[in-house]
C-alpha cells in the first residue's frame, strides 16, 4: 500500500460500495421502475400467470376471445382416469380411490364446494388437507390458477385438453400476466393530468417563499440584529435561532401543533380577543401555507444567519470604524458596507436551500400532510403519497418512480450548475507528493 | 395459492398424511398477526387469535398431538402507515402469516401473490363458516374463490342530534318516524342541507356545524355517490358515471355555500371531530355503527339513544336511500412454510366462532358476522347491535373487489377535496377526474 | 460592537421576534410536569403522570426502552460509519494522487445535493435484495450513505488544512503513505472528526422517514416514530403524553448542543441539508 493510487483506491472502497449501493443502484432501479406499471397489485419482483376475473376479462373484451375465455374461466372439476391415477401415485389412501371410481366416475362439478362435500362424503372421510389435494387433481380448469411462468400456464392449458394457436397462447400470456409490465405512459400520464401542474406550482412557491423570506430573508435580519448586539445577548440569540434546526421533527412540527391547534395556545390567547378558536394549521389554504413556510423557513433560517454572520465577521473592522466616523447612520453601513460583502454567501444560501427545500418533505409531512385539499402538497411529497403512502393503500411504484426521476434530473442539473459557479476548479488542489 | 404449488406442495403433505408419520414430535409455532385501523376499542380482532391458539391446541392435545402457538400481535391505528409497512414487507417476503384488513384489499393482493385463497385450507362446509352471511361471505370472495373470513360487518348510518332536531320543530314521534322516511325517499340529501341550515337559524349549532361529514377520505363518501345514482363496477368493470358524480360533488358544494358545512372541514383531526359530534356541536353528520363504542367509551356520550337518532344515509335526485358495509377480513398470506398456514387458517376459522367473534362486535360496536351470533345474548343484549343490524345492513352496499379500485378511490377524494374546497366547479372537478382516470385506467374503467 | 449606535433597540426588537419561539420550548418543558384547567395555559398543579410512559408500556406499544436503546444504536452506528468512510474518502480526496480525483469530488458535491430521499422505493428494493429490509443494520447503513456525501466534504477540508510538511517529513523517515495517513495526519484532524461525529450522530438520532418506511418494526422502531406513530393514533389524544415523550427524546440532542455548541455552529454554518 505504498503508492497513493493503491492506497487511494483502497481508502475509498467504502464509500464507493456505500455510492453504489445507495445512490447508483436506486438511481438506475429508478429510471427502470419509471418505465413500468409496478404498483402494488403488480408487486415489485415480477409476476406470474393468473387467471383472475380481470385476466379473464382483459380476454374477452381486449382480445376477442370470448370462447376461450368462457371455457378457461369457469370452474369445472370431473372426476376422471387421469385425477384418478396421479391420486394413486401420491399414495392416496386405496378405499378413497376405489370408492371415486366406482360410484363417481365422469361426475363434473362447476363449485368447488360441491367436489370437496362429495369427497367428505366418502366412507373413509378424508381430513381437510385430503380433500383439498384430492379436489386439487380433478380441477379441469383454469379459473383463478396461478402459475409461475409461460411453460406451466401452456402445459395446464393443454392438460386440459385445450389446443391453442399461436395467437390465443401469446394473448392469453399477456391477459393473465399478473405482474409489471414496460410503458411510457407514466410520461404520458404525468403530463396530462391536471394535478401535475398544481403540484408543479405548489413546489414554487413553497421553495420561492421560504427561500425568499425566511433562507435569506430573515436570515439576513437576524445576523445584521446579531452583529449589532454585545456578545452575551448575540451569543443567546444565535443559539435560540439553531434551537428549531437541532430538534428532531416530530417533536419540532408537535410543538407547532400545540401553538396551532383548534386546542391550541394562539386559538386559547386569540379567543380572548373574540376570534372563535380554530385549528390555525389547517383551516384554510392560507393558514396552511402560513405554517408550512413558517415551520421550513425557520428551520432553515439558522444556516443564512451563520454564514452571513461570518461573512459580516470577516469585513475589516477598520471599514466600520471610518463609516462611523463619517457619521454614516446604521442603515447606510449596511447597504454600503455590509451588503456588497455578502452577495456571494447570499448566492451561496440561495442555491444550496433551493435543493434542499425541493427535495425535503419530512416537515410538510409531519405538518399538514399536503393539506387542506392537496393545497399543500408538493412533489416530493406527491411522490411519497404516490408511491408508498396514501389512504387506499394503492401503491403506485411506477408512477412514483417516473416523478422522482424528474426531481433526480433537476437535482443533478442544477448542482452541476452550482459547481460551475462556485469556481469547482480551484477546490482541487493538486497533491504535492506524486507517488 | 398457485396450481403449480399447490401440486407440489400437495405431493409432500401426502406424503406426510397418508404414511402417517412425523406427527408425534411436539411442534411450536409461530402465528403473527398484522391489523390495520385497529384503535383501542378494536383489540378483539388480534385477541381473538389468542383465544383460538388456546382452542386449538386442546383440540390437538385431545388427538394426542402437543402444539404450542405463540401469537406475534401488531396493530395499526392508521390505514397509510399500515398497507405501506405490510406491502414492502410482504415485497420482502416478512409479511406476518394472517392480515385483518379491508376486503378491497383482496383484489390487489391477490394479483401480487401477497395472499391465497382460505378456500385451499378450509372445510367450507364446517362451523362456523357455514353460519356465516351470504353477502359477506361474496364480499369476501374473488372471482368466485374466497380469499378471506369476514372479521367484522358495520354500516354507516347517518346520525341527527335530537335536541337540535327538536329545537327546529320536530317531536319524538317525528324523530321516531325519520328512519322509514328517509328509507322511503321521502326525506332527502336536501332535507339535510334544509334541516341543518335551520338549526344554524336557530343557534343552536355554530355556523359550519349543521351537517358535519366525516373529515378525511372513507369508503362512506361512496354512499353519496350511490345516494345520486352512481355506480361503483358493473359486470366486474369498474363504473365512472359522471352524471351522478357530479350531482355528488355538487351536493358538498352545495352545503358549503349553504353555509352548513365549512369549506375547510376536510382535515379537522380526527379527535376533534369526534369530540365534538359526541358533544351535540353538531347537527347532522354521518359515521360508522363502530363510532357508537367510541362516543359511549371515549367521549362520554352517556345517554345515546337519548340523543342520537340514526337512519341510512338518505337518497338524492335519482338515486336511493343506501349505507355501505366495509367488512374487514381475515386473510393468509403466502406463507412459507404450509403448516404455519394451516395453523393460521385454523385459527381465523376458530376465532370466527360467533361467541368470540361477539366479543368483538359488542366491544368495538361492529355487527356480527354469523346467523348464530343473534343467539349469543352478550350480542342480543345489545341495543346498539340490535337496532343497527335491523335498520342498516339489510341496505348495505359494499366497495367492489377489484385491482384497480384504489387508484378510482383515491381519484375520487381527490377530486371530492377540490370541489368542496373550491378549487374547482364540480362540473371541472369530474372532468379532471375522467382525464385523470382515462390515463391510469384506460379500458378498465367505463365512463358513461 | 461599534460605538456609536446603541444597541438596546436591537436586543428588544429581536426579542419579541423570539417570543414565540422561546414559549414553545418553554412550554414544552412545563407542558410534561404540570396540568393546567381546561382552556387554559397556567399550569395549577403539578404531576408526574405524564411520564408514566417510561415505567408502564402502553398496549401494542414496544417498550420506550428498547426504542431508547435502538435510537442509540441507530444513530451510533450511522455516526460511526460516517466517520470511517469520510475520514479516509476524505484524505484520498484531499492528498492522495488517484485517477479521477476530481471527478470523485464533483461527485460528492453532486450527491451531497442528491434528492436520495425519493428514491426510496428503490432503496427499500436493493434493501430487500440484501435481506436487511426492517432491520436497524439496513436502516443504518442508508442513513450513513445519505450522510455520507457531507461527511466527506467537511472532513476533505479539515485535511485540506493539515500542512504538507508532516506528511512528507513522515516519508522521509520511511514511513508508508498508509502509517501516515493513519499516525500523523489522523490526529492532526481530531477536531474535525469531533465535529463531523457530534452531527452525525444529531442527524441519525432526529431521523424520521427513513425508519419509519425502511424499519417500522416494533423490534426496531427508533423514538422518532415512535413518537410519531403515538401523534398519529387519533384515538388517544393527549397533548402532554406526547411532549413528555418528545422532551425525554430531544434531551440528549440539547445536552450535546449546549456542551459542545462551538464545534455544532461550525458545521451548521458550513452548509448542511436543511
Amino acid at each position: 500500500m505504498n503508492s497513493s493510487r493503491n492506497l487511494g483506491l483502497v481508502l475509498m472502497a467504502p464509500a464507493i460500495v456505500l455510492v453504489v449501493l445507495f445512490f447508483l443502484v436506486p438511481v438506475a432501479l429508478t429510471a427502470v421502475f419509471s418505465f413500468t406499471t409496478m404498483s402494488t397489485s403488480t408487486g415489485i419482483t415480477g409476476g406470474a400467470y393468473q387467471l383472475a376475473p380481470n385476466a379473464i376479462q382483459r380476454l374477452r373484451d381486449q382480445f376477442g376471445m370470448v370462447e376461450l375465455a368462457q371455457k378457461l374461466g369457469e370452474p369445472s372439476f370431473v372426476i376422471d382416469e387421469r385425477g384418478l391415477a396421479t391420486l394413486e401415485a401420491k399414495g392416496v389412501a386405496p378405499g378413497i380411490v376405489a370408492e371415486l371410481r366406482s360410484n363417481h366416475l365422469n361426475e363434473t362439478f362447476t363449485v368447488r364446494r360441491d367436489v370437496e362435500r362429495m369427497i367428505r362424503s366418502l366412507r373413509e372421510r378424508p381430513s381437510t388437507p385430503e380433500v383439498k389435494l384430492i379436489s386439487a387433481e380433478f380441477s379441469r380448469s383454469l379459473a383463478n390458477a396461478r402459475f409461475a411462468d409461460e411453460a406451466a400456464l401452456f402445459a395446464a392449458v393443454k392438460a386440459i385438453d385445450a389446443q391453442l394457436t399461436e395467437d390465443e397462447k401469446a394473448a392469453l400470456a399477456a391477459a393473465s400476466y399478473s405482474g409489471w409490465t414496460w410503458t411510457t405512459e407514466n410520461f404520458r400520464r404525468m403530463v396530462s393530468t391536471p394535478d401535475t401542474a398544481r403540484t408543479l406550482f405548489n413546489t414554487l412557491a413553497y421553495v420561492s417563499l421560504t427561500l425568499v423570506l425566511f433562507n435569506t430573508g430573515f436570515a439576513m435580519i437576524l445576523a445584521l440584529a446579531v452583529h449589532y448586539m454585545p456578545e452575551r445577548p448575540a451569543g443567546f440569540f444565535r443559539i435560540l435561532w439553531l434551537l428549531p434546526r437541532i430538534t428532531p421533527p416530530v417533536i419540532y412540527v408537535l410543538m407547532w401543533k400545540w401553538l396551532a391547534w383548534d386546542t391550541g395556545f394562539l386559538s386559547a390567547v386569540l379567543d380572548d380577543f373574540g376570534v372563535r378558536p380554530r385549528n390555525w394549521m389547517l383551516d384554510s389554504a392560507a393558514n396552511a401555507w402560513v405554517v408550512v413556510v413558517f415551520i421550513n423557513g425557520l428551520v432553515g433560517a439558522s444556516m443564512g444567519m451563520l454564514i452571513f454572520s461570518s461573512a459580516i465577521k470577516a469585513i475589516p473592522q477598520s471599514l466600520f470604524y471610518a463609516s462611523e466616523v463619517d457619521g454614516a447612520y446604521r442603515w447606510q453601513q449596511i447597504r454600503h458596507i455590509i451588503l456588497p460583502q455578502l452577495r456571494w454567501p447570499i448566492l451561496f444560501v440561495t442555491c444550496y436551500q433551493t435543493l434542499s427545500l425541493l427535495t425535503s418533505f419530512e416537515y410538510i409531512l409531519l405538518s399538514t400532510n399536503g393539506g387542506p385539499g392537496g393545497t399543500t402538497e408538493v412533489w416530493a411529497l406527491a411522490i411519497y403519497h404516490t408511491a408508498l403512502n396514501n389512504y387506499a393503500g394503492n401503491l403506485q411504484y411506477g408512477y412514483g418512480a417516473a416523478m422522482a426521476l424528474v426531481l433526480v434530473v433537476i437535482g443533478i442539473v442544477l448542482s452541476l450548475v452550482y459547481l460551475r459557479l462556485f469556481n469547482y476548479g480551484a477546490l482541487v488542489a493538486r497533491p504535492l507528493i506524486e507517488h | 395459492m398457485t396450481k403449480l404449488g399447490l401440486t407440489i406442495k400437495a405431493a409432500a403433505v401426502a406424503v406426510a398424511l397418508f404414511s402417517g408419520t412425523g406427527l408425534t414430535a411436539a411442534q411450536n409455532v409461530t402465528i403473527s398477526v398484522w391489523a390495520g385501523g385497529t384503535g383501542p376499542n378494536d383489540n378483539y380482532r388480534v385477541d381473538a387469535i389468542d383465544i383460538a391458539a388456546d382452542i386449538l391446541e386442546r383440540e390437538y392435545a385431545i388427538r394426542g398431538k402437543e402444539l404450542s402457538i405463540a401469537v406475534e400481535k401488531k396493530t395499526y391505528p392508521t390505514w397509510d402507515d399500515f398497507k405501506q409497512a405490510l406491502t414492502l414487507a410482504a415485497e420482502a417476503g416478512n409479511a406476518p402469516d394472517i392480515v385483518v384488513t379491508g376486503h378491497e384489499d383482496i383484489a390487489p393482493w391477490s394479483q401480487s401473490g401477497l395472499i391465497v385463497p382460505v378456500e385451499n385450507y378450509l372445510n367450507l362446509d364446517a362451523w362456523p363458516i357455514n353460519d356465516m352471511y351470504e353477502n359477506l361471505i361474496k364480499i369476501s370472495s374473488y372471482g368466485g374463490v374466497l380469499y378471506g373470513l369476514p372479521q367484522d360487518a358495520e354500516s354507516r348510518p347517518l346520525f341527527f342530534w335530537k335536541p337540535h332536531m327538536k329545537a327546529i320543530g320536530y317531536s319524538d314521534a317525528d324523530l321516531d318516524a325519520l328512519p322509514s322516511k328517509v328509507q322511503s325517499g321521502e326525506y332527502t340529501l336536501a332535507n339535510v342541507i334544509e334541516d341543518a341550515k335551520k338549526m344554524q337559524d336557530k343557534g343552536v349549532v355554530k355556523p359550519g356545524y349543521g351537517f358535519y361529514p366525516r373529515p378525511n377520505n372513507g369508503p362512506d363518501y361512496w354512499q353519496f355517490y350511490t345516494s345520486f345514482g352512481g355506480v361503483m363496477e358493473e359486470g366486474g368493470k369498474l363504473v365512472l358515471d359522471k352524471a351522478a358524480m357530479q350531482r355528488f360533488y355538487q351536493f358538498f358544494v352545495d352545503a358549503v355555500a349553504a353555509g352548513v358545512t365549512r369549506k375547510n372541514h376536510i382535515g379537522t383531526p380526527n379527535d376533534q371531530w369526534f369530540a365534538e359530534v359526541a358533544s351535540g356541536k353538531a347537527g347532522i353528520w354521518h359515521g360508522g355503527t363502530w363510532h357508537y363504542a367510541r362516543y359511549v367509551n371515549q367521549e362520554g356520550l352517556t345517554d345515546f339513544f337519548g340523543n342520537v337518532a340514526f337512519s341510512l344515509i338518505p337518497a338524492g335526485e335519482e338515486g336511493k336511500a343506501n349505507t355501505l358495509t366495509h367488512p374487514l377480513v381475515y386473510l393468509l398470506t403466502k406463507n412459507k412454510s404450509e403448516e404455519n398456514a394451516g395453523i393460521a387458517a385454523e385459527l381465523i376459522k376458530i376465532a370466527s366462532e360467533p361467541r368470540i367473534n361477539a366479543l368483538h362486535a359488542i366491544k368495538s360496536a361492529h355487527l356480527g358476522i354469523t346467523k348464530q351470533e343473534a343467539n349469543v345474548d352478550l350480542y342480543s343484549s345489545d341495543r346498539w347491535a340490535r337496532e343497527a343490524t335491523e335498520r342498516l345492513l339489510p341496505y348495505a352496499n359494499a366497495m367492489p373487489n377489484n385491482s384497480d379500485f384504489g387508484t378510482y378511490w383515491n381519484a375520487m377524494w381527490k377530486g371530492l377535496e377540490s370541489a368542496w374546497t373550491g378549487q374547482k366547479a364540480p362540473g371541472q372537478a369530474v372532468q379532471d377526474l375522467e382525464t385523470e382516470l382515462k390515463s391510469s385506467l384506460g379500458e378498465a374503467i367505463v365512463v358513461r | 460592537m461599534t460605538g456609536n449606535f446603541r444597541s438596546w433597540p436591537v436586543v428588544l426588537a429581536l426579542s419579541l421576534l423570539s417570543a414565540p419561539l422561546l414559549l414553545m420550548y418553554a412550554y414544552l418543558i412545563v407542558d410534561t410536569i404540570t396540568n393546567s384547567p381546561v382552556g387554559s395555559f397556567v399550569p395549577n398543579e403539578f404531576t408526574l403522570e405524564h411520564w408514566s410512559f417510561l415505567w408502564e408500556t402502553p398496549r401494542g406499544r414496544p417498550n420506550i426502552w428498547r426504542v431508547t436503546l435502538n435510537s442509540l444504536v441507530f444513530a451510533t452506528s450511522s455516526c460511526l460509519i460516517v466517520l470511517a468512510v469520510s475520514s479516509t474518502a476524505g484524505y484520498v480526496l484531499s492528498r492522495l494522487n488517484v485517477p479521477g480525483r476530481s471527478f470523485f469530488l464533483a461527485g460528492v458535491m453532486v450527491l451531497h445535493a442528491f434528492p436520495a430521499i425519493t428514491l426510496i422505493v428503490a432503496i427499500f428494493l436493493v434493501l430487500q435484495m440484501v435481506g436487511l429490509y426492517n432491520s436497524l443494520v439496513g436502516v443504518i447503513l442508508v442513513k450513513a450513505a445519505i450522510d455520507m456525501p457531507l461527511g466527506i466534504w467537511i472532513m476533505k477540508g479539515f485535511y485540506d488544512t493539515v500542512p504538507w510538511e508532516i506528511e512528507m517529513a513522515g516519508i522521509q523517515d520511511g514511513a508508508s503513505r498508509f502509517r501516515v495517513w493513519h499516525s500523523l495526519v489522523l490526529p492532526q484532524v481530531r477536531p474535525g472528526l469531533f465535529a463531523l461525529g457530534l452531527f452525525s450522530f444529531l442527524l441519525g438520532w432526529s431521523e424520521f422517514i427513513l425508519p419509519q418506511v425502511l424499519a417500522p418494526g416494533n423490534q426496531v422502531q427508533v423514538l422518532s416514530v415512535y413518537l410519531a406513530s403515538l401523534i398519529a393514533d387519533d384515538n388517544n389524544f393527549d397533548m402532554a403524553l406526547f411532549k413528555s415523550v418528545g422532551l425525554f427524546y430531544i434531551a440528549p440532542v440539547l445536552i450535546l448542543f449546549f456542551a459542545f455548541q462551538n464545534y455544532l455552529m461550525n458545521i451548521y454554518g458550513g452548509g448542511t441539508k436543511g
